[in-house]
């Protein structure tokens, strides 16, 4: 499968901007090597408990 | 006072000459302003030089010093800035061609504290793109080059501050961190650098690489200088979502070079990708560092292994996020390396960066519990030094791919996990350039670092050697 048929769903996520063959064929290798990276840190961070990205609101101190 | 004496002087000294009025804001501003005239053309530091207002703002200062309206240590001094922060009236471009004619209507939160501080902002200094990159060869005004060797690169982001700094063209300068972008070029260049912890000084109106991992740090020749610079501009402000709500701190009144006792740690494994003369100058620095009281410990965070891969992936996806709109309408405009970064970065799901930063609770849980034994960590800031610029964009042999003890974890990982972080200078090279070393406390150990870099440097003067440029 070529690497454009195999990632058309990330292709999809890049706001249509045109891009060469050699451009999208680096993107494309790039992202093909994001995906081992990404498995990797999904096995490292397993049993880690998720985090909250809820943030306190900003308010002055109190006096 | 000669010309020369005074591009060499210290800022410490500097502040004193002015506020005792030996000298004049407007001499100190037009020796900088000279010798970056001199310099330009070899180094390529700056972007906007607004001389004309700094002339004018250091006229005034020399007035309000003389009616006794004194305002601090960084009244009537020369500084610089990286052009990533707003300045009203003077464009601000980010190294952008996108930017290349915008001219801000706002002041960034640094400079409004610069300028209440009364310092003179002389220009405005060169970096990659919007901060993407870690050599300042991305920039649509072309390469910053080594005050040392210029042939060989400055570091990035913050390339053109380093560089001003090393030669002499004002004895301050402010610049950002996302990856290593203020301790890698301040290792290259071998100038004092110094990043504090996450949300010590605002970013308001500063570009982001990626919001959760941007800070402002600065360069000075010494410790001693740093403080200086980073007592007025540290603080919070309700305008920064990360601005940490505290006292105002006094570094420069806390700054004490007494570390008996301190325990400093080093991750041996990652030493294992430095070059000989950085390894052997940090070896020597660290017998520096217990010969001033610190107790040296072998340590180890196995998970440091993953941190370079986490705080690449977080980047480039918030960065994405960042830049989603000009991607789409100006694709073309950016630098192509930088521009092929974002494509990367937009193709992250959500469901891929929530993972990673799993990865990156991991680490900093770890790290937590690391510090619960030592102090600081020492390691060399980069793994070698100031690479030539021929070598491209790899030159810095950088990893952030595998994991690995390959030293860009150690170089990462500070930033990504909001660690106050120092790099002093600690040797030169058979080919004349320095190497560093950093000094990374816990979260809000700010203090902790800048004094163990005090007391290094007291007990050293390799932050007083200087370019032959």
């Amino acid at each position: 499968m070529e690497l454009k048929e195999k990632h058309a769903h990330r292709v999809a996520l890049l706001s249509a901007v045109e891009l060469s063959p050699e451009e999208l064929d680096a993107i494309l290798g790039e992202i093909d090597d994001l995906e081992r990276v990404v498995a990797e840190l999904e096995e490292f961070g397993k049993d880690t408990p998720w985090i909250s990205l809820q943030a306190q609101p900003a308010f002055p101190k109190d006096e | 006072m000669s010309d020369r004496d005074i591009v060499d002087t210290s800022l410490t000294d500097l502040s004193w000459l002015i506020a005792a009025k030996k000298i004049s804001s407007v001499e100190a501003a037009g020796e900088a302003l000279a010798r970056l005239d001199q310099l330009e053309p070899q180094l390529n530091a700056f972007i906007t030089v607004p001389r004309e207002q700094a002339i004018a703002r250091a006229k005034t200062a020399d007035e309000e010093i003389a009616s006794g309206d004194y305002r601090g240590p960084l009244h009537g001094v020369p500084v610089t800035i990286k052009d990533m922060f707003e300045t009203v009236g003077v464009r601000t471009t980010g190294a952008s061609k996108i930017l290349i004619d915008w001219i801000p209507d706002r002041d960034s939160a640094l400079v409004e504290r610069l300028n209440t501080a009364g310092a003179i902002i002389i220009g405005k200094t060169n970096l990659d793109e919007f901060g993407h990159g870690g050599t300042s060869t991305l920039s649509h005004f072309g390469p910053v080059h080594n005050p040392w060797d210029i042939k060989r690169i400055a570091g990035g982001s913050s390339g053109g501050s380093a560089a001003a700094v090393a030669a002499g063209i004002g004895p301050l300068s402010y610049g950002t961190e996302t990856g290593s972008s203020v301790r890698r070029p301040a290792s290259y260049c071998g100038v004092t650098g110094f990043k504090p912890t996450f949300g010590i000084i605002s970013r308001h109106g500063s570009f982001r690489g990626a919001w959760s991992q941007d800070h402002v740090g600065l360069f000075a020749r010494s410790v001693q200088d740093i403080v200086l610079g980073l007592d007025p501009v540290a603080g919070y402000d309700v305008r920064d979502p990360a601005s940490v709500q505290q006292e105002t701190p006094q570094y420069g009144a806390r700054l004490d070079g007494n570390v008996k006792g301190l325990k400093v740690a080093v991750l041996r494994k990652f030493l294992d990708s430095v070059t000989p003369e950085v390894k052997s100058a940090f070896e020597a620095a660290i017998k520096a560092l217990a010969g001033a009281g610190c107790e040296i410990i072998n340590f180890d965070i196995p998970e440091l292994c993953y941190a370079a891969m986490t705080s690449n992936l977080t980047s480039s996806a918030e960065s994405a996020g960042m830049n989603r709109r000009w991607f789409r309408e100006h694709y073309r405009d950016f630098v192509p390396h930088v521009a092929r970064g974002i494509a990367v970065g937009m193709a992250i799901t959500a469901s891929e960066y929530l993972t990673v930063q799993r990865a990156r609770q991991r680490i900093r849980e770890a790290v937590r519990a690391g510090y619960e034994k030592i102090d600081v960590i020492a390691s060399p800031t980069t793994s070698r030094v100031a690479p030539l610029l021929a070598e491209g964009l790899r030159g810095n042999g950088d990893d952030t791919r595998h994991a690995s003890t390959n030293h860009s974890n150690m170089l990462r990982f500070p930033s990504m996990l909001g660690l106050p972080g120092c790099s002093v200078p600690i040797g030169i090279s058979p080919e004349g350039m320095p190497i560093g070393m950093q000094l990374i406390g816990k979260w809000f150990g700010d203090q902790t670092v800048l004094n163990t870099a005090a007391a290094f440097q007291s007990a050293t003067d390799w932050h007083t050697h200087r370019p032959k440029i």
